[in-house]
């Protein structure tokens, strides 16, 4: 198993430059590329794999610079977002390959391909055409591809964006089974942060080329360093306030800092605890199954909250005019 | 490592290309515009001879006359092809792929026997219809040869006409007339033009069917250049005019590549369009009719002359016979100067799969760098390798006997290979890349991922999903080959006579059963070298 490490890797366009300064992943690790589209993710992917040779930098697995090495020779799956299957090969013939490739001997290659598509659930599938495949079929052959010639490094761009949301939502958690059973290095590119965060140890979001912030899915989801990553992830609450003395206040709402002056304060709306009072005012709200999103007025800045309706100190059918409201959980941007 | 391995790769195609058309190119142009020094003067002389002016003015003329009635044939074919679902419809497809396929001295010969003082037609309506050694039947036999082409590269574009375009233009209140002009139209336009300069392209170099049709007064300037130079023995005029043809063939066909480009920009959306299943009230009424007529007319005009040489080839003094056929098969009855028939058939079979091999020598690695690396001056040599495409057989003939005479090279069939490959190659090229093209370039990326080198990528996962356009290139390039004239005919020595050159031959002694014969069995022939060709290409990849 391999830790990998980016450095300094520059990589530019005409109308688009990427810049990954400082970018590690632990071994065994699960770690997500998350970002917009076309903001670099692919790009990334492909440098480490060795498909896109970066301007400058270094690409480095355990320490020993790959850079020189073609993508052969680098011990990488990878499992593309069109699954790449060879169409004019089975379902055997397609997680043969990369055993072919290596001249392993006959016996030890049938052993394997059945092994892998154990793994992946798909056993007697063997002699089917992709073609003769469903989506989330073909790409757990292009899993088990993948991951048959034991690779030291795990790629995935967004091997579940052409599926629908059902069946996404199952073939995550068996990703995510099978990277756990072989503690394989993973990177994983995503455009879904919902999918992101149910799936990694750690998240990388990206932004035009850039690394934003790095870190585990709750860190970011709670403690954004930056807007971008606030909004990404989620609903957020932003309020530009005065800090004085210790404390910063919209209205009656006040959070103590240790900064002074001017500070950006961040929030999720489920941070936001509804009680009887008159500190806001409710300006709409909108009910979603089991729970209620209310957009609340404080002081000329707006907050959302968003609570299960169970919480409420009031009827949903029949919500006051004011709420009162506390704030658990926050940080500062 | 990839420039190292891009070079080598193409070194040997690019020196096939210097040696069997720039340089010979170049031999022509030196003859044509040198004179101890640079000089215009006999393409001047050629310009200002009246016959000569004619000649070229004719070949335009003829060429766009052909292309409009290319155009009028293939139109409508495209139209109901597109958007129609009708009994019958694949077979009409079948035959549409004939003209793709047959000689192009054969179909001559079918005219003749169709058109001609005693032909078929002219004996059924009782009177000579003047079609014969006129532009007319020039034009006909053009558009015979081209109209599938626009069929096919239309009714492609048509089926990819978004229908939401026209559903929304028709919300909007354009109909009938309106809508396709205003929306249709400009969709489809660059499929009509790409293939329309094709059609003319062809129709302008074209050598067999205007020298046979055309005769003396009808000559192109492909026919020009093989008369001064053959009967004549006038290589300057012969160089001059070919210089003139090679000056215009080249801007026709940078238009064509360039339409080309457009054409696939258009081809590549994905939105196909189903055809419309007819009822059987649909098929009864006009516009059935007037499908069942556009494919009755398509199945006649198509399968006539095919018919006419079958015929003729089983008449034997006015009573069915196999005479013609065991005359050309008699030794001693020994009519193509210096060989028998089974060496002509020899020869063609050898030239034929030549030509198919080195076309794919040359064909295969350029179109695989030309897709696979970028390097330097890439888009120049894209150029440099379709050039050959605005090269005709004549113009190719002179070049090596200018070039070729004084070397042991001139006696040997290797000459005649090179031209045909010369000829053929880019299509098989053009075959290539586009299957290429369509091969998704995750697959590649997966493979190296998977442990294969560059070249094992290639051999096991893009050569197998290229060799459909392998083997259509493949084909082409036999059927060129093997109905190749020209050029043959100018560089065979009598013991390398081809079964083309024979029926030539043949029609020049005006012994039509013995040429018609000949001609089946060179359908015959070409028909199982296709079927070689295909069984091969399917076992080998
Ligand atoms: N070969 C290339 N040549 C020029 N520009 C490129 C190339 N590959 C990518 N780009 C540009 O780099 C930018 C990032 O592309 P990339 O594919 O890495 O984005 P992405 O984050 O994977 O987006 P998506 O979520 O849409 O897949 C885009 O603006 C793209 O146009
Ligand atoms: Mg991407």
């Amino acid at each position: 198993m391999v830790t990998i490490e980016l450095s300094g890797i520059k990589k530019a366009w005409e109308d688009f430059k990427l810049e990954i300064n400082d970018l590690r992943v632990k071994d065994g690790e699960f770690l997500t590329l998350l970002g917009p589209s076309g903001c670099g993710k692919t790009t990334t992917l492909r440098i480490i794999a060795g498909f896109e040779k970066p301007d400058s930098g270094e690409i480095l697995f355990d320490g020993k610079s790959v850079n020189e090495l073609p993508p052969y020779e680098r011990g990488i799956g990878i499992v593309f977002q069109d699954y790449a299957l060879f169409p004019h090969m089975s379902v055997f013939k397609n997680v043969a390959f990369g055993l072919e490739m290596r001249r392993l001997p006959k016996a030890e290659i049938e052993r394997r391909v059945k092994w892998a598509l154990e793994l992946v659930g798909l056993k007697g599938f063997e002699n089917r055409y992709p073609e003769q495949l469903s989506g989330g079929q073909q790409q757990r052959v292009a899993l088990a591809r993948a991951l048959v010639v034991e690779p030291q490094v795990l790629l995935l761009d967004e091997p579940l964006s052409n599926l629908d949301a059902k069946i996404r939502e199952r073939l995550r958690g068996e990703i995510r089974r099978i990277q756990r059973e072989l503690g394989i290095t993973t990177i994983y590119v995503t455009h879904d942060q919902e999918e992101a965060m149910a799936i990694s140890d750690r998240i990388a979001v990206m932004n035009v080329g850039k690394l934003e912030q790095v870190g585990s899915p709750l860190e970011l989801y709670y403690r954004p360093k930056t807007e971008f990553v606030a909004r990404f992830l989620g609903l957020s609450n932003i309020l530009e306030l005065e800090a004085r003395n210790g404390v910063a206040c919209a209205g009656k709402l006040c959070f103590p800092v240790e900064r002074e002056g001017r500070v950006r304060i961040f929030f999720r709306p489920e941070s936001v605890v509804i009680e009887s009072g008159d500190d806001a005012e409710i300006l709409d709200y909108e009910l979603l199954p089991g729970r209620i999103r209310l957009r609340l007025e404080l002081d000329g800045n707006t907050i959302i909250a968003e609570r299960f309706l169970e919480e409420l100190p009031f009827r949903p059918e029949r919500p006051p005019r004011r709420v009162g409201l506390k704030v658990t959980r926050f940080s500062l941007l | 490592m990839r420039v190292r391995a891009s070079k080598l790769l193409i070194f040997a195609p690019a020196a096939f290309l210097l040696a069997f058309f720039y340089l010979p190119l170049g031999s022509i142009l030196k003859i044509g515009l040198w004179e101890e020094g640079p000089t215009l003067k006999p393409i001047i002389e050629v310009l200002s001879n009246e016959y000569h002016r004619r000649v070229i003015l004719f070949t335009i003329g003829q060429a766009l006359a052909s292309t409009g009635l290319t155009l009028l044939l293939g139109l409508p074919g495209a139209y109901i092809f597109a958007r129609y679902e009708f009994p019958g419809k694949r077979l009409l497809k079948a035959i549409l792929t004939v003209p793709f396929v047959m000689p192009s001295i054969m179909v001559a010969l079918g005219f003749i026997l169709l058109f001609g003082k005693s032909g078929i037609i002219t004996s059924l309506i009782g009177r000579d219809l003047g079609i014969l050694y006129s532009w007319k039947a020039i034009i006909l036999a053009h558009a015979f040869y081209n109209f599938p082409i626009v069929i096919r590269m239309v009714s492609a574009l048509w089926q990819r006409v978004n229908p939401h375009y026209e559903e929304a233009a028709m919300a909007l209140g354009a109909r009938g007339w309106r809508l396709f002009w205003r929306v249709t139209l400009p969709l489809i336009s660059p499929a009509i033009f790409a293939s329309a300069m094709l059609t003319f392209v062809f129709c302008f170099l074209s050598f067999s069917i205007p020298l046979i049709l055309g005769g003396y007064r009808y000559a192109t300037i492909e026919v020009d250049i093989f008369t001064s130079i053959m009967t004549l023995l006038d290589f300057r005029t012969g160089s001059a005019l070919a210089v003139i043809q090679i000056i215009l063939s080249m801007a026709f066909m940078y238009i064509y590549l360039r339409a080309l480009d457009s054409y696939a920009k258009r081809e590549e959306q994905r939105v196909l369009q189903r055809e419309k299943r007819l009822t059987r009230k649909e098929l009864l009424s006009l516009k059935g009719a007037l499908i069942g007529l556009y494919s009755l007319t398509v199945f006649i005009f198509i399968l006539a002359p095919l018919i006419a040489v079958i015929y003729d080839s089983l008449q034997f003094n006015g009573s069915w016979s196999l005479e013609w056929y065991r005359r050309i098969f008699s030794a001693e009855y020994n009519p193509m100067f210096g060989a028998t028939t089974f060496t002509a058939i020899k020869n063609s079979l050898l030239f034929g799969f030549g030509t198919v091999i080195f076309s794919i020598t040359v064909g295969l690695p350029i179109a695989y760098a030309l897709y696979r690396w970028d390097f330097r001056g890439k888009r120049l040599f894209d150029v440099l390798a379709m050039l050959p495409l605005a090269s005709s057989s004549i113009t190719l003939g002179l070049g090596y006997i200018a070039l070729f005479s004084k070397t042991p090279l001139y006696y040997s069939p290797i000459l005649i290979i090179a031209a045909h490959t010369i000829i053929a190659y880019p299509f098989v090229l053009r075959a290539v890349s586009t299957s290429l093209k369509k091969i998704r370039p995750t697959l590649w990326e997966a493979a190296l991922s998977l442990g294969a080198r560059e070249w094992q990528a290639f051999l096991k996962v893009e050569l197998p999903l290229a060799a459909g356009g392998l083997i259509v290139g493949s084909i082409f390039a036999f059927a060129m080959s093997i109905a190749e004239l020209g050029a043959t005919y100018m560089l065979a020595k009598p013991e390398y006579t081809t079964i083309t050159v024979a029926i030539y031959k043949f029609l020049g002694a005006r012994q039509f059963g013995s040429a018609s014969a000949l001609s089946v069995l060179l359908m015959a022939v070409s028909t199982a070298g296709f079927l070689i060709i295909e069984r091969v290409g399917e076992e080998a990849w």
